[in-house]
């Protein structure tokens, strides 16, 4: 009898661990020449959730010559089973262990699953560090959008890919099918995949140091190695490989829908904003295929909602013939339509009633600040004018229950911009008892995070708040947000701090994670599990204090941790963000026409894409 | 509304279903199928799937039988066809009918199921033991086990009488247990708990965990069994 099938029965959620699921794929292992395990650092349904799983998961088991299958972080139940009885980390498809395979691949969504990784890589039995591995263990990569700052992962991980996967991901299994044909060792082949544009092989670089400490450069170790390794980017999605069969789990995941990526990329210039650097330029999908691929996937995997995906949907040009046109075709058969989120203004009123014809469940805004003078800081092109007409139409619609979203910390901000999000979310409750809202139903809940700086954004050189200040804004805030009808809730400030740590981390790092990995530091984006004195004691451990990456001013003419990873948006353009945000000055949405000079259009010859009304 | 019962197995990958996962593994199958599933009015529409008795995460299903509405009438033949090919890895289509509007609902006519558990024994064990065994068990004036309340407070309860019937044999290092036990709203007994009983009270070498299967759901006729398709 199987091990799994004996440890199975007595997990939680077992069918995290049992595969199967429709349309997943179970080739035949010895018919294929390439092996990769696609993992991810967090639960199964988290993993599930992620388009870019079922992206690459399409394109590699598309190749007659490769398989690749998922793995998942165990959950800490089925990891002291496995442990147990010695049973290494296995994929859902074969249930071979994951060291079987020729290439382990990891994607970087969060700092906070970093830990995971390290525990993923010891329970599969692969050695943490790159360099004691050798041709018997798999290649370990990574990609995703905390490669951009690779750099507190370059001790483990072999190759880092850098952008979109579509393309890259053939390009680099091509080169590695051809290396492992010619029997090349493994730093030849690091070697070969040099020749991919995209990939970043830490081991190939070293990290000079001033004599205080900071980082002077990243630069290459040994010839032939390039200075800077630029972003890939997909210029079309119309014809990009879209998943039209993607793996339907059997339990339910985080976002259990159908997703149709609609745009890739957003033009709004959020100043904290990381995804909005990294997936510059924005391209928007053509109605007719967002419409293919929509039919394509509700008869492919039987989801009752189909999901428009993209980091701002409102925006998206034919949005409302997309969802028009959708819901006239599936409300029929039972199909929903969803929007992930919206922008605070009449029209994406409208466009929520045309997808919740029946059902009003709850709108969400996110203003993020609130004051107008801190959105213009961070450049969120909103009013609250426009942010109270919106909520105002709503209740008037029939929705009962508004959340908004709110940073606090951010660069600038004073007591009077805690007391506007406690001032906003008041005047919001008013209206809705102004539009009749029952009072037993009315609901407004400010759910607030912490600003973390990110790496390529005009905020990287700002300061986290010292983690005492956060909690007492924390504090000031739940004392104003009390009373019928509002609730507050706050994402845990030692964890913001230890990810901004992370997030502006350098290389280093490596043995602040090594420690964290034997202190039993394990899903530490879930605050249950998260614990600030352990982080604080593996940074003890390692001679390193968090808030000298956390909360320390980076300065324009340091060099920083990730110059060497080009994003494609300039060093000067992001310093002319910041300077503008110091002075309270917005920038134009690049959508309007007006080039805003971010430099990336002619550093990596893409341009934006715009699809027909 | 048409309606139709099925009869089909849970097994593989597919027996860590849990029971509200399952009503969406059908209704997606169903809409793969591209059949019109009957939904619930409501807020939160749901589709019509009835299922005999809900069978515990990890036990397979041999022949288990839900009931599922349609909103048009098909001939049974092509819903077999459709859904049977849009079923994932390890649920199966074995049979499906329609019924009639006056049939009765599969949950509350069902009175009894049938198992089957198998383990590894760590040591021989003939035949005549295991059989032995199971008599001491069934001779017990009463088998109690405990079971904690709602609110924690241990409850203690008799099985016995919800044992119909059972048995074990020996093949080689695996012992197998049959049982028969009363299923349904009224004395429900759960296989695991005449198994851990048995464990218990018999001493027989069990090593690790059983592997568990539902070989049958029925309702009863008099002392019978009787078949769901004939309710």
């Amino acid at each position: 009898m199987d091990v799994i099938d004996q440890i199975l029965p007595v997990v939680q959620k077992p069918a995290r661990y049992a595969g199967g699921e429709w349309n997943s794929v179970r080739k035949d292992w010895d018919g294929v020449d390439l092996k990769v395990a696609f993992a991810f650092p967090d639960t199964y349904e988290v993993g599930m959730s992620h388009l870019g799983l079922q992206i690459l998961y399409w394109i590699v088991n598309g190749r007659p010559d490769a398989l690749m299958e998922r793995v998942f972080a165990p959950w800490p139940d089925m990891e002291e089973e496995m442990r147990k009885r010695e049973l290494p980390l296995f994929s859902l498809e074969s249930r071979r262990p994951v060291r079987d395979f020729d290439i382990l691949a990891f994607t970087l969504q969060y700092e906070m699953s970093f830990s995971n990784i390290l525990n993923m890589l010891d329970l599969a039995g692969i050695p943490l560090m790159a360099e004691q591995r050798d041709e018997k263990f798999p290649l370990v990569i990574a990609g995703g959008p905390c490669a951009f700052n690779p750099e507190p992962l370059a001790g483990f991980i072999d190759l880092f890919v850098i952008g979109e996967g579509e393309e890259v991901i053939n390009e680099f299994l091509d080169a590695f099918l051809e290396a492992k044909r010619r029997g090349l060792s493994r730093q030849e082949l690091l070697f070969e995949a040099l020749k991919v544009p995209g990939v970043y092989v830490p081991s190939l670089y070293r990290v000079h140091y001033g004599e205080d400490g900071s980082v002077l450069k990243v630069a290459p170790a040994v010839e032939g190695v390039p200075e800077r390794v630029t972003k890939r980017v997909v210029r079309d999605l119309n014809g990009a490989p879209f998943p039209l069969r993607p793996v339907v789990p059997f339990t339910e995941i985080v976002h259990d829908r159908a997703m149709v990526e609609v745009m890739r990329g957003c033009t709004r210039g959020c100043r904290f904003c990381q995804a909005g650097v990294l997936y510059r330029p924005v391209r928007e999908k053509k109605c007719e295929t967002v419409l293919e691929q929509a039919a394509g996937l509700v008869r492919n995997t039987g989801y009752g909602e189909i999901s428009l995906t993209s980091l701002s949907t409102s925006d998206y040009t034919p949005v409302r013939r997309a969802v028009k046109a959708l819901v006239d075709e599936y409300a029929r058969q039972g199909v929903n339509v969803s929007l992930p989120s919206l922008r605070a203004d009449n029209f994406s009123v409208e466009l929520a009633k045309e997808v919740q014809r029946v059902r009003r469940s709850s709108l969400t805004f996110a203003p993020e600040a609130g004051t107008q003078r801190l959105r213009n800081v961070i450049n969120k092109g909103v009013t609250g004018e426009d942010l109270l007409k919106t909520v105002s139409a709503a209740f008037r619609e029939g929705w009962q229950a508004v959340k908004l979203y709110f940073m606090i910390g951010l660069p600038t901000e004073t007591d009077e911009d805690l007391d506007g999000i406690a001032g906003l979310a008041g005047e919001v409750l008013a209206l809705g008892r102004q539009a009749g809202v029952p009072a037993g139903r009315l609901r407004v809940t400010v759910s607030v995070s912490s600003f973390v700086p990110k790496a390529h954004t005009p905020f990287q050189w700002e300061p986290q708040a010292p983690l005492p200040a956060l909690k007492q804004k924390q504090a000031y805030l739940s004392g104003k947000l009390k009373g019928r009808g509002l609730a507050f809730n706050y994402h845990d400030a030692g964890l913001s701090f230890i990810e901004a740590a992370f997030a502006r981390g350098d290389r280093r790092l490596g043995a602040v994670l090594v420690n964290a990995f034997k202190l039993g530091c394990k899903f530490d984006g879930w605050s249950e599990h998260f614990s600030l004195s352990r982080w604080l004691e593996a940074f003890r451990r390692a001679g390193l204090n968090p808030e000298q990456y956390a909360n320390r001013r980076y300065g324009y003419a340091e060099p920083l941790p990730w110059d060497h990873i080009d994003s494609g948006v300039s060093k000067e353009y992001l310093i002319l963000e910041h300077r503008r945000a110091m002075a309270g000055l917005t920038t134009l949405d690049c959508r309007a026409g007006s080039c805003t000079g971010c430099g990336l259009c002619p550093a990596l010859a893409a341009e934006p894409v715009y699809a027909e009304a | 509304m048409p309606r139709y019962r099925m009869m089909y197995a849970k097994e593989g990958p597919a027996r860590y279903i849990s029971h509200l996962d399952l009503l969406r593994a059908f209704e997606r199958a169903a809409r793969r199928a591209g059949l019109p599933l009957a939904f619930t009015l409501g807020f939160n529409p749901h589709p019509k799937i009835a299922f005999a008795a809900p069978l515990g995460v990890g036990t397979a299903g041999e022949r288990e039988f839900a009931d599922l509405e349609l909103t048009a009438n098909m001939p049974p033949e092509e819903v077999a066809g459709a859904l049977g090919r849009a079923l994932p890895e390890g649920l199966r289509l074995i049979e499906l009918r329609a019924v009639a509007d006056q049939a009765g609902a599969l949950m509350t006519a069902v009175d009894r199921a049938t198992y089957r558990a198998e383990a590894i024994l760590s040591r021989p064990v003939s035949a005549g033991e295991a059989e032995r065994a199971v008599a001491a068990f069934l001779s017990m004036p009463q088998i109690l086990v405990e079971k904690k309340g709602r609110r924690g407070e241990k409850k203690v309860r008799d099985i016995k009488p919800g044992i119909l019937a059972m048995s074990a044999r020996v093949n080689d290092d695996i012992i197998v247990v049959e049982a028969e036990l009363k299923t349904g709203s009224s004395g429900n007994v759960r296989f695991e708990e005449v198994l851990d009983a048995f464990k218990e009270k018999s001493r027989l070498p069990v090593e690790g965990r059983f592997s568990l299967y539902r070989t049958g759901v029925y309702a009863a006729r008099g002392k019978e069994k009787k078949s769901l398709w004939h309710v």
